[in-house]
């Protein structure tokens, strides 16, 4: 499972700034304090009224927050359309990821400008050691919820792919505070004194490749252990508990296996693997060594 | 800061003087970055090229490319170290190393092309860099611990200096939010216990494995009190061209086991499945590590920066992560010796040699060496060279560790073992007689044997003519381990050796006319003394000197010469260099002419070797080469050769150099390099390459002819 510190779900309920919502699966929880800046003052009927939809929930777009409003105070932000999985087990902390972001999206390479980062010790033992932090594209969007000026947003016309206007970004960093992983997968670019996450690449222009939810993704293209992975079925852990997924099986990387490399979920080999080895091992005319 | 990939300042650090300034890199951008630059750098800052590694009169410069920090394609995490080295025998020639990692990325995205360390500190101490800040700081504290904990230590004080603790997530690198973040630790370059008792096995170390090992740089930095370099960098690296790196990376890719179907991604044939045949840009991720690693405990692969392969490992134990190839080969015999197949000791004993910053690559022989004098009743408890080292311990844990506490400590026969292989066996009287008899194999300049200078000449006549065994794969995985291998396993090999000369024969010649030879890989008896030998010999130096140590394009993937994906098995090399350059630096450079900065390069280097006293008669292997028939063992040393008119894989066991045909090869390759017969570079040579000031030095030295 994920190594990165998060909040807790008991520690989310003392806070005010989230809005507790899963669209996907329907749940009510109450309500915090803050609302998207837009919401404030909007009532059901009026909602209704103004998109002249008639059902659970609706858009609601102002100030470039887009949400939708729901019974008793309640805000939930449509799904993106995907995210990306990492396999931390697969990770060999090259960094390739982290440099294809800020390159395709700046054309510089560089690890501050990056929208996933990788965390890694290089002594320790297998399979701790990498941590890849990527943006989970949020079904409750905190950084979303938690920006003042809609500069965070979902942006309906690439898949509501979380993404920052950085010319509407004030640089509060609210959004980067707001982000409950540890490493905040909303970073900060000192140069232009703005924030900046993940937008499955839709803002890629420096290179031949379309990107977007629709798209590829350039740490994905680059990824040399295809440790990196989008998805448009999100796993069922989500959230706080983060996407972390086994990436190494037979049936998704079948070289990996034939690499001889570790497929089991907690990086060990695999019952089948270890009885390939056994048999190759018996019948061996030729060693490795 | 241009859009050219460099960063347009280099960082000078006077240590007698606790001085910081900066050098303009602009100068030095002819030379493309990497080693170009940092011989230019030493022969404009070295006051005296005739001292010893360790006066502190030695200049020592680590050098990136423009490529370090972006995401081209095996080439992004190189380093390249250069001094006057310690390792260098009989004399301690100005020479060269190369570590992967991280370190020559964050260098630049703090800012810096490259370091250069001049002077000697009065106490010991590490060099702090965080993006424009350069401090000295004590290594009281710190001084004493293995490289390994001296990173750790360094990563500690960094953090902790920011109020922050590893694993904490984004951090500023200074007070205020806009000063840089980074999540990174620094990146560290140290030196253990070897490094700072200055024995020329003394390597630096970066992260897990990263060694500069060859040359003796660690006791270089211990005769400077410098115990580590650390830096941290928030900033970027800007290409002239991003979409097209970009597409060239995705372009390239698709040449590699990375994009490979499961069916295709070992290549033509299984030997590419061995492990041993991973120095080429399309193999497969973590394969570095097999040949002589345990196999019974999982590991995964492990990158240097931005590499589209990552051809290391990391362990279930934790043990010798990012180790490699002669990382575990130095202990790999004794620990299969020892336990009938490789286990978790060879990771401990890598591990050690890692941790005590030495150079596996000594190890490799100095160890079978004192096994043969302890077999031979010469060396033990009461013996001519007396010692308890446990030899019957022979391939344990215990008997390695004991090895090495005795080396760092000096004790017993430690204490000529710590003074070098080739020092360590003249101290002890023996180095005439076991390089003669060939129990000691150091063929040239102080250093072990790597491939077998009788068999595959192209590697040892360019370690003969430079100044270290040359350590470089462009041709080597493919005229020795596949034929070999494929014999081995009993099978073809995957090509004839004539398709092989061919195919590489004409990628070689996108260098240029001068590179063209229809025999260009003839490694029969006639073959390696031919006019074919010098045009291989000169475009493994040529590209070398360029490609692969100035803009640092790493060993283990270039250069490119046969490629198992492309449709015809020509290797990308002669087009994938010039594109990547051309996309960082905007440079329309062809690879023409790339090859001709590379020949300028080695020019220079010869230069400076002539000043320290290099002269023709001193360019000979030591005795066994010529006196003793290469071995074998347990596979032929099969290489390709035309005899009677047909091509071969012909095994050259029992082969011995012929001095008279040497000296007379020498003499046709001085003369294809513009030398003159004592194999100095004549002015008009050096002139015609822009080296007039290299040439006014030699002449004011009296080695001009």
């Amino acid at each position: 499972m994920s190594e990165e510190k998060i909040i807790t779900p008991e520690q989310e309920a003392q806070t005010d700034t989230a809005v507790k919502v899963h669209v996907a699966e329907g749940k009510k929880a109450s309500s915090g304090a803050a609302q998207p800046a837009s919401d404030q003052g909007m009532t059901r009927r009026r909602f209704l009224f103004s998109t002249g939809v008639v059902g659970a929930g609706a858009l609601l777009i102002g100030q470039g927050v887009l949400a939708f409003a729901l019974p008793n105070n309640v805000v939930a932000y449509p799904t993106s359309k995907g995210a990306l999985l990492v396999d931390t087990k697969k990770c060999a902390n090259c960094t390739s990821c982290m440099i294809a972001c800020s390159s395709v999206h700046y054309g510089k390479a560089s690890y501050e400008l990056s929208r996933i980062q990788i965390m890694f010790n290089p002594f320790a033992p297998y399979p701790q050691g990498a941590r890849q932090a990527q943006c989970h594209q949020c079904k409750d969007p905190k950084c979303v919820a938690a920006c003042p000026t809609g500069a965070n947003h979902v942006d309906t016309a690439n898949g509501n792919v979380r993404t920052v206007d950085a010319r509407k970004c004030i640089g509060c960093q609210k959004c980067i505070e707001a982000c409950p992983f540890e490493t905040a997968r909303v970073q900060w670019d000192p140069t232009t004194k703005t924030s900046q996450k993940c937008d499955l690449c839709v803002t890629s222009k420096y290179w031949s490749e379309k990107g977007g939810p629709d798209g590829k993704h350039a740490c994905e293209e680059v990824c040399p252990m295809r440790a990196i992975k989008y998805t448009t079925e999100l796993p069922k852990v989500d959230g706080l508990e983060g996407y972390e997924v086994n990436l190494r099986s037979v049936d998704v990387d079948p070289k990996w296996a034939a690499y001889g490399l570790p497929t089991g979920d907690g990086g060990e080999w695999s019952a089948d693997q270890l009885k390939a080895m056994q048999a190759a091992a018996g019948g061996a005319t030729v060693s490795e060594g | 800061m241009a859009n050219d990939g460099y960063m347009g300042k280099i960082l000078r650090v006077d240590l007698t003087n606790k001085k910081v300034s900066t050098i303009d890199t602009g100068k030095y951008k002819k030379y493309g970055g990497g080693h170009g630059m940092g011989t230019a750098i030493f022969f404009d800052e070295c006051e005296d090229p005739t001292v010893e590694g360790i006066d502190p009169k030695n200049v020592l410069t680590i050098m990136t490319s423009p490529l370090s920090g972006t995401i081209a394609p095996a080439a992004s995490g190189r380093t390249e170290v250069q001094a006057i080295g310690t390792q260098g025998y009989p004399i301690n020639w100005f020479t060269r190393s190369n570590f992967g990692g991280r370190f020559s990325g964050m260098l630049k995205y703090a800012g810096w092309d490259g370091i250069v360390i001049k002077g000697k500190a009065k106490e010991p101490c590490w060099i702090d860099i965080r993006n424009d800040k350069v401090t000295i700081q004590s290594a009281t504290g710190v001084w004493g611990l293995d490289t390994y904990e001296t990173q750790e230590e360094i990563w500690r004080r960094v953090r902790n200096s920011s109020g922050r603790q590893y694993g904490e997530g984004w951090y500023s690198i200074e007070k205020g939010r806009d000063s840089g973040n980074t999540i990174f630790d620094p990146c560290v370059l140290a030196i253990g216990p070897l490094g700072e008792t200055l024995s020329p096995l003394a390597s630096l170390i970066h992260e897990g494995g990263n060694g500069a090992g060859q040359g003796g740089f660690g006791a270089v930095f211990g005769s400077k009190n410098l115990k580590a370099v650390s830096v941290i960098g928030t900033g970027e690296v800007v290409p002239a061209d991003m979409k097209e790196l970009v597409d060239t990376r995705l372009w390239a890719q698709q040449y590699s086991a990375r994009d490979a179907t499961v069916e295709t991604f070992t290549g033509l044939s299984p030997v590419y499945h061995m492990g041993v045949i991973e120095q080429t840009f399309g193999e497969r991720p973590g394969g570095a590590v097999e040949l002589g690693a345990p196999t019974d405990q999982p590991s995964v692969p492990y990158g240097c920066m931005a590499c589209h392969r990552c051809c290391r490992r990391r362990w279930q134990s934790g043990k010798s992560n990012g180790s490699s190839c002669v990382d575990f080969a130095f202990y790999s015999g004794a620990d299969s010796a020892a336990h009938g197949k490789a286990t978790q000791t060879v990771l401990d004993a890598s591990d050690m040699m890692q941790r005590y910053g030495a150079n596996a690559f000594t190890l490799l022989q100095m160890l079978p060496w004192i096994q043969t004098l302890w077999k031979k009743g010469i060396l033990g408890p009461g013996k001519e060279i007396d010692t308890d080292l446990p030899m019957e311990l022979w391939g344990s844990d215990a008997f390695a560790a004991a090895f090495f506490e005795k080396v760092a400590k000096r004790e017993d026969v430690g204490k000529y073992l710590h003074m070098g292989i080739a020092q360590g066996a003249e101290a002890l009287g023996r180095f005439d007689k076991d390089t003669t008899s060939g129990d000691l194999p150091v063929d040239a300049w102080g250093y072990s044997q790597h491939y077998d200078v009788r068999a595959e000449v192209e590697w040892g006549y360019s370690t003969l003519l430079g100044d270290r065994d040359c350590n470089e794969h462009d041709f080597n995985p493919h005229v020795y381990w596949v034929p070999t291998f494929s014999h081995l396993l009993g099978i073809d090999t995957p090509y004839t050796a004539e398709t092989l000369n061919k195919t590489i024969g004409e990628v070689c010649a996108r260098g240029g006319e001068k590179y063209k030879d229809e025999k260009l890989l003839d490694y029969s008896d006639e073959g390696i003394y031919s006019d074919s030998a010098v045009h291989l010999v000169a475009w493994y130096r040529h590209y070398t000197r360029y490609y692969k140590q100035s803009m640092l394009f790493c060993d283990w993937s270039y250069a490119d010469l046969w490629n198992t994906y492309t449709p015809d098995n020509k290797g990308l090399t002669g087009v994938i260099e010039p594109r990547i350059v051309k996309a960082v630096t905007a440079k329309n450079e062809s690879f023409e002419e790339g090859m001709e900065t590379g020949r300028k390069i080695w020019n220079f280097d010869r230069a400076i070797w002539c000043l320290q006293g290099r002269k023709a008669d001193m360019e000979h292997f030591t005795n066994y080469a010529y006196d003793v028939p290469q071995p074998g063992g347990a596979t032929p040393y099969l290489l390709p050769a035309y005899i009677d008119g047909k091509w071969e894989f012909h095994d050259c066991t029992g082969r011995k150099l012929d001095r008279d045909k040497l000296d007379a090869w020498k003499q046709k390759y001085y003369a294809f390099e513009g030398w003159d017969t004592n194999g100095v570079p004549t002015r008009k040579t050096l002139e015609e390459l822009d080296l007039k000031p290299v040439a006014d030095a030699l002449e004011k030295a009296g080695k001009l002819s």
